[in-house]
């Protein structure tokens, strides 16, 4: 236990400097709060203009929409992170050399990290959002108290699912250099199949077929049907060890192609 | 050798601020007593502690092609270059040594530091540094060693400095006590007390280098690579920097491999690089000795009747540089003609003030290597005790 404690300190370590590096970027944060509340409130009008008074969309009445709506955008402040551009530049840069010579896995220090950072986000965003939100717009609580803590152990999983992709992605730039394009890319087609922009019953049925079988829709899909208190309690359990088991294969996953990966760095100048 | 990852060196100053160093109770001096001033000689450990063999790395390049019509070629058909970083190297380092790893901008030094320190695999060849290979080994491998790159920091760029020396400290498992005590040193030799407190983007890069030294040494390695530590130092900081190192390599009997291109006298030890090649292995004094040729003597004269007589004691093949109107260079070769002879000649014609003998500069032998003309000469010199990497 105690040896356990210490291999992980480093880790903790990393979390902290992750959060105190942001707080070097405070302002960062003040906007974005506007920037979030920004986009709820154009999703907000978007379905408003789509429905008509008392109309249900794929199972989704009005005030659950807006609050799926809004619950989505309030989590995405937490679980997201930046790991891809920060390790394309790293490697663009040529200082992920000086990663490389840390007695340390790469890819948990980037995972421990964003951590840091999304712990901070926490306080610092994600909250003071949520409360502009749910002052501002008409959003629902939790279906229940079991609900929610169903819903903010989902999030957890969001984030690891999140990490994972982002070490993922950034490990590219090693044999791609180049991956802007990619994370900007892989930012889209997040934003798309996790459910954050429309909740999956609005996709096509064959499409939502092979979805099922990818990870994306966990990431905020699967907390946010729990918060509604669409899923009854074994089927929200199941999409829950689903989601789960989607962290473990993602973070393996990340880990093999980080350490295939490494044989191939070049490092320019100096 | 496996067991002399632990085996740290114990320090003979009783108040040495590096004594805390025994890695849960199993330190042991894995140091012969007779090394304790740093000056190895290679007859006095059998293995050393670093050993490379034949070791090559090469990069394949992407070759763009020109204009337009090239960069629509490039999107289809790429043309690849094969570019060879490290030819063959082979040469082997031992403990308390300290060595200079010398060549020009390009000459493979930094790939070679890389591969050392775990950063890059090899295309081919053996690295075993204390029992270890860096790139298979690379967390066990980096507890053991401290690494500055001169164009690059291991501190984060937006937080004050002291947050990443307590990031470190965690990271090395360093106690909080030996962390102090160290820190305090640092601050004795290096004088960073002032600017810990500051963010690394606002420092001027002479404190960043004192500050990454310090990082690199916080865990006191038995093992110390340097890329380019002085690169864009002024004088001062300089000469800071390469007394705090020659410090190091005393007191605690740290291995240090250093690249440079300016040759301060630094190391006895030197390896000169270039095209991936190793040139050069042995000590710097030898380098001297078997490649020194050009001596010049500076001769100041009486008066300015005496020119024309310096004049005709140099018509034989000797070069006279006129420095002003008293002053007077003469460049000789020293295996065409004895230093002593000349200054005969030249005390016997002329009347003469003050003489001045000079060498030729380390700068110039090392240019005469890279420019491959004293790589011709070497092999027929070269004594047995003398290592050349591959002169083919």
């Amino acid at each position: 236990m105690r040896r356990l404690l210490e291999g992980l300190a480093p880790y903790a370590e990393f979390g902290r400097v992750g959060f105190v590096n942001i707080l070097a970027f405070r302002l960062r944060y003040f906007t974005g709060i506007i920037t979030y509340s920004l986009n709820v409130t154009i999703y907000y009008f978007i379905w408003k203009a789509i429905y008509h008074p008392g109309q249900s969309i794929a199972g989704y009445n009005m005030p659950q929409m807006i609050t799926y709506v809004c619950a989505g955008w309030i989590i995405r402040s937490f679980y997201t992170n930046t790991i891809d551009q920060e390790m394309a530049y790293e490697v663009i840069e040529g200082r992920i050399a000086m990663d490389l010579i840390k007695p340390v896995s790469v890819p948990w220090m980037w995972i421990s990290r964003a951590m840091g950072e999304s712990a901070f986000r926490l306080g610092l965003l994600t909250l003071p959002t949520a409360f502009v939100v749910a002052f501002v717009f008409p959003m629902q609580g939790p279906a229940s108290r079991e609900d929610l803590l169903l819903f903010l152990f989902a999030t957890l999983g969001s984030f690891f699912l999140m990490g994972a992709i982002g070490v993922l992605i950034g490990t590219c730039a090693i044999p791609l250099k180049s991956i802007l394009a990619l994370v900007r890319a892989k930012q889209w087609v997040i934003e798309l199949l996790s459910g954050l922009l429309l909740p999956m019953p609005f996709f096509p049925e064959k499409f939502r077929a092979v979805l099922a079988w990818l990870p994306f829709e966990h990431i905020a899909y699967t907390p946010l049907q729990i918060y509604l208190g669409k899923l009854g309690r074994t089927q929200a359990l199941h999409a829950l060890a689903a989601e789960w088991l989607w962290v473990i294969v993602l973070l393996a996953l990340a880990h093999a192609w980080w350490n295939h990966s490494l044989r191939r760095i070049t490092i320019q100048g100096g | 050798m496996a067991d002399s990852l632990d085996a740290r060196r114990v320090p003979q100053d009783a108040n040495s601020a590096f004594r805390g160093r025994q890695t849960r109770g199993r330190a042991q001096p894995a140091v012969p007593q007779g090394s304790r001033n740093g000056r190895i000689s290679p007859l006095m450990s059998a293995d050393p502690l670093i050993q490379v063999r034949d070791l090559n790395k090469h990069f394949r390049m992407f070759r763009r092609r020109e204009g337009v019509w090239g960069a629509v070629q490039n999107l289809f058909v790429r043309e690849y270059q094969t570019v060879e970083a490290v030819r063959h190297a082979t040469f082997s380092i031992h403990r308390g040594e300290m060595v200079g790893y010398i060549g020009p901008n390009g000459a493979g030094k930094s790939t070679t530091i890389k591969m050392l320190t775990g950063i890059l695999v090899p295309t081919s060849g053996e690295i075993r540094i204390n029992g270890l290979v860096p790139f298979r080994q690379r967390r066990q491998y980096v507890k053991t060693i401290g690494v500055v790159f001169g164009q690059r920091t291991q501190l984060w760029w937006d937080i004050a400095v002291i947050e990443s020396f307590k990031l470190l400290r965690r990271i090395y498992g360093v106690s909080q006590e030996d962390f102090d005590a160290r820190m305090k040193r640092f601050d004795e030799v290096l004088g960073i007390r002032g600017y810990l407190h500051t963010p690394v983007r606002k420092l001027s890069l002479g404190e960043r280098m004192r500050c990454d030294l310090a990082a690199a040494l916080l865990h006191n390695p038995p093992l110390l690579f340097l890329d380019e530590p002085t690169i864009g130092l002024d004088v001062v900081a300089k000469d800071h920097i390469r007394q705090f190192l020659r410090a190091v390599n005393r007191e605690f009997q740290t291995t240090i491999l250093l690249t440079t291109h300016d040759l301060d006298e630094l190391c006895r030890r030197i390896l000169i690089i270039d095209h991936g090649r190793v040139l050069f292995d042995g000590q710097l004094e030898d380098l001297k000795q078997r490649l020194l040729r050009m001596k010049q003597i500076k001769v100041v004269l009486r008066d300015r009747s005496q020119i024309s007589a310096l004049e005709s004691v140099s018509l034989s093949g000797l070069e006279l540089e006129h420095v002003d109107e008293m002053t007077c260079r003469i460049r000789f070769d020293r295996t065409q003609i004895s230093t002593a002879d000349l200054i005969r000649r030249i005390l016997a014609s002329v009347e003469v003030r003050d003489l001045l003998i000079e060498d030729e500069s380390i700068e110039e032998i090392v240019k005469r290597i890279y420019a491959g003309e004293a790589f011709q000469e070497l092999p027929a010199q070269a004594g047995p005790e003398q290592a050349f990497g591959n002169a083919d």
